[in-house]
């Protein structure tokens, strides 16, 4: 059986595409599933620089679409998870080195020798999102509780519903405090403006930029409070259903379990 | 596009004769890191010292400039419209809620960066710098076509960067794809100056020992910014604010000033950072 | 148009499908691939007598003379050339005209995608063919480095090619030395047939590939490859050696260490029994036996 293609992507640049899709995918890792993660953003590649993983490039996405090597030469084992690789993409070409063809070849190939093929989304809706949204089955839209980035974001959906592509939204660095004074959108703003199923609530954590400057998802701790959310959303992309973390006691929960039983 | 007339003119003809404006890109490649933002505190800062102003946004399709100035219900034609000539650069400037200096050319929200015709995007700026002091146009994230069109009519780049490592490398992929046409200047944004402290978070010092680019400014990160986002109301507004004092402090600076200090102290030039900058063609 | 995936270079193929061959040519080469394909074909001459077979040119543009040429080859051993598969536009026409079927690429790439490939794809690059696995090597090198050398072992391809490695060309003309004034930025690069020299320095996602030797007078922070096409004498020097991996010949290095020095000392790269080692300038004299004279 293969894999289940996921694209994590955003349109607004910034929101935490890269950091969610290693985070995400370490978790599913860790739970035991075979994950393999694809950076798309040719030329400005940055999966592997959160990861820790820049020093082991040998071969890339771009190198493996023109034959020079095996997908296998390309992917890096990350050591701290078991099942975890990567394939980089190239930093010194631009997003027309790759075609939609080749770039779903690719996530297939991958999808033959894994449980999720999780694909890291360039910003923006050109060339490059374009074969990163093509070659996946299913989206995943990250999104801060912004107006710029929540515009964004449903400029992206309607471009990946046209596809008839499942999307669900992760909304990420959400400062509760923030919300109850006021002066930021809440969760519930959020989902009624786009109108997508809801698959998690990531807080704003300090820890989560150093923890990206040196490489080390934040999930490598098991006791971190965004390693718990990480592992609840992989639990809902399984099927789990799985209630939504309180963060203030808004009364968060009715229009979210409204959307879980919609999906 | 006149010429601009010699300083022998100016003194015969007793007029001052009219400048070109300049025009600036304001990019990063990395998205996020407070591109629009800075372009519309730059321009409200630049305007409230009385240069007429015009902020381009050149993200087709993922307009945001006119939500952080406010404006997105006033914009009623946006550049694709103009580009195409269906409507007047009269009727698509649209003019800022605080100051008559300053004016808005929105995005197309619902088109493609692949429509926009490069040759006419650098006309549209050309004429634009006839009109007005400054051009500051707010660049896509990414280097594909859109960033290479909003490149294409400006001559001068201001690269916004945070203290991250990832934003660092796509601010140098975009600092060499820019060329020897720029010198690009950098503003740092959204700097935690107690993470530094902790060690947490990369210092002024060790962004710029990589990129090693004239600094115009810090602005350190505040939840104000978000907020002020959000309502549409620029800090720069607010001279008071550490924040918006630093927006106007870069505004002096882009517009030639020596400013001196509130600024981070200059990185130790080490004989490394001497050679990289000599032999860089930067000088300070 | 790039070659497809698995695409490879200069090998001709021959496959039995359920409806009858399929042979694939080199795009890069056809008069080499005919020429090939009639020596598979002569080893054993009636072993595809009687079957019909498919041929793929890939990106390759055949004119209407090789297609007859082609056919003239296939009969002599029996085979009936029964349509054509490739990416070229006119390919379509072609085999309409010539009264042969034409295959998509796409129904090509899913019947390959069913199969395995069976030969590991060879690699254009000698200095290329290694896998790194840096298993313990962080370790390793941090122990080493705290014993006063600086080494990084080499570590094994994975596994060994089936036919010998191709052969290395000597250069033929005198290096010649690429002088670049300027830092490099990320994602910029330096391919040089001979030695480089960069004054300024190599930021993080900028590569130099050089036949020769390279010297950074800066700090070298991206990836620097000397000794592209096989040399192990080459050798890496920069003022500030904090690289993202260093690549001598066919050997490959990665720092342990990530934080920049305060005081960087002026060091140099070599490759010694297969590994790389780092030295501090002043201790190049005592090495030993390096193969090639100073330059």
């Amino acid at each position: 059986m293969t894999a289940r293609k996921i694209v994590l992507t955003s349109g607004k640049g910034g929101v935490g595409k890269t950091t969610t899709t290693a985070n995400l995918g370490a978790t599913l890792a860790k739970r035991g599933k075979r994950v393999i993660l694809i950076d798309a953003d040719i030329g400005l590649r940055n999966l592997d620089l959160v990861l820790g993983l820049e020093k082991r490039i040998v071969f890339d996405l771009v190198e493996v679409a023109e034959g020079r090597c095996q997908l296998r030469q390309a992917l890096i084992k990350d050591k701290r998870f078991e099942s975890l690789s990567i394939l980089p993409a190239a930093q010194t070409r631009e997003k027309d080195a790759i075609s939609l063809q080749q770039f779903s070849a690719i996530v297939e190939l991958a999808a033959e020798q894994a449980d999720y093929v999780l694909i890291d989304c360039p910003a923006g809706i050109e060339t490059g999102f374009r074969n990163a949204v093509g070659g996946a089955t299913e989206a995943i839209v990250v999104t801060t509780p912004e107006v710029s980035a929540i515009r964004d974001a449903d400029r992206v959906v309607g471009k990946i519903a046209d596809e008839g592509k499942p999307i669900r939204l992760i909304v990420n660095r959400l400062r509760p405090e923030m919300v109850r004074s006021g002066d930021m959108l809440s969760v519930e703003d959020v989902c009624e403006v786009l109108a997508i199923e809801l698959l998690g609530v990531v807080p704003d954590d300090e820890e989560v930029i150093d923890t990206t400057n040196r490489g080390e998802p934040i999930v490598l701790n098991d006791s971190s409070r965004l390693g718990a959310i990480y592992d609840k959303i992989a639990r809902r992309l399984e099927g789990e259903i799985v209630p939504f973390t309180n963060f203030d006691g808004q009364g968060f929960f009715g229009r979210l379990i409204d959307a879980l039983k919609a999906g | 596009m006149h010429q601009t007339e010699t300083v022998q003119d100016e003194v015969q003809s007793g007029a001052p004769a009219p400048r070109l404006g300049r025009a600036i890109v304001l990019t990063s490649g990395k998205g996020g890191v407070g591109k629009t933002t800075t372009t519309a505190n730059l321009g409200t800062a630049l305007a409230y010292r009385g240069a007429r102003v015009v902020l381009v946004d050149a993200d087709i399709g993922l307009r945001n400039l006119d939500i952080v100035l406010g404006l997105e219900s006033r914009v009623k034609h946006h550049l694709l419209d103009v580009l195409e000539e269906r409507a007047s650069l009269d009727e698509a400037l649209v003019p800022g809620k605080h100051s008559e200096f300053l004016f808005l050319l929105a995005a197309a929200q619902s088109r493609e960066k692949d429509e926009v015709d490069t040759a006419k995007m650098k006309a549209l700026i050309s004429s634009l710098r006839e009109r007005f002091d400054y051009v500051l146009i707010d660049c896509p994230a990414g280097i594909e076509l859109g960033f290479r069109n909003a490149v294409a009519g400006a001559d001068e780049a201001i690269v916004i960067c945070t203290p991250e490592v990832a934003a660092v490398r796509d601010v140098d992929r975009v600092v060499g794809l820019l060329g020897n046409r720029f010198r690009p200047q950098l503003v740092i944004n959204r700097l935690r100056p107690n993470l530094v402290k902790k060690g947490k978070m990369l210092s002024v010092e060790d962004v710029n020992a990589i990129l090693r680019l004239p600094l115009l400014g810090v602005i350190a990160d505040e939840p104000e910014i978000i907020v002020t986002t959000n309502r549409g109301e620029p800090l720069a507004l607010r001279r008071e604010t550490p924040t918006g004092a630093a927006y106007h402090a870069i505004a002096a600076r882009v517009a030639g000033e020596d400013v001196p200090p509130p600024m981070p102290a200059a990185p130790k030039v080490t004989i490394l950072e001497r050679v990289g900058s000599l032999f860089g063609g930067r000088r300070a | 148009m790039p070659p497809l995936l698995l695409g490879e270079r200069g090998v001709t193929l021959l496959r039995g499908r359920r409806d009858g061959l399929e042979v694939t040519l080199s795009p890069y080469d056809l008069a080499g691939g005919f020429a090939e394909l009639q020596a598979r074909l002569t080893e054993q001459p009636s072993f595809y007598r009687g079957s019909s077979a498919i041929v793929n040119f890939g990106a390759a543009s055949p004119s209407s003379d090789d297609l007859s040429r082609l056919r003239d080859l296939l009969e002599g051993a029996g085979i009936a050339l029964r349509g054509v598969a490739g990416f070229d536009e006119g390919l379509e026409s072609l085999a309409e005209r010539e009264g042969l079927a034409f295959e998509s690429p796409r129904a090509e790439l899913e019947r390959r995608r069913a199969m395995r490939p069976r030969e590991a794809a060879r690699l254009s690059d000698a200095a290329r063919s290694l896998v790194a696995d840096f298993a313990g090597a962080r370790d390793d090198i941090a122990q080493r480095r705290r014993r006063g050398e600086a080494s990084v072992p080499r570590q094994q391809p994975d596994p060994p090619p089936a036919r010998p490695a191709p052969a290395l060309h000597a250069v033929e003309a005198p290096p010649t030395t690429l002088y670049h004034a300027a830092t490099l930025r990320g994602g910029q690069v330096l391919h040089h047939t001979g030695n480089i020299v960069v004054v300024g320095d190599v930021n993080p996602g900028a590569e130099l590939l050089a036949t020769g030797d390279i010297l950074v007078f800066g700090r070298l922070a991206g990836i620097a490859h000397a000794g592209a096409q096989g040399d192990d004498s080459a050798r890496i020097y920069a003022l500030d050696l904090a690289p993202t991996q260093l690549r001598i010949a066919t050997s490959i290095a990665a720092d342990a260490e990530s934080k920049r020095r305060s005081t960087p000392v002026p060091e140099a790269a070599i490759a010694r029994d297969g590994r790389i080692v780092v030295l501090a300038l002043d201790r190049l004299g005592e090495v030993e036996d390096l193969g090639t004279t100073s330059t």
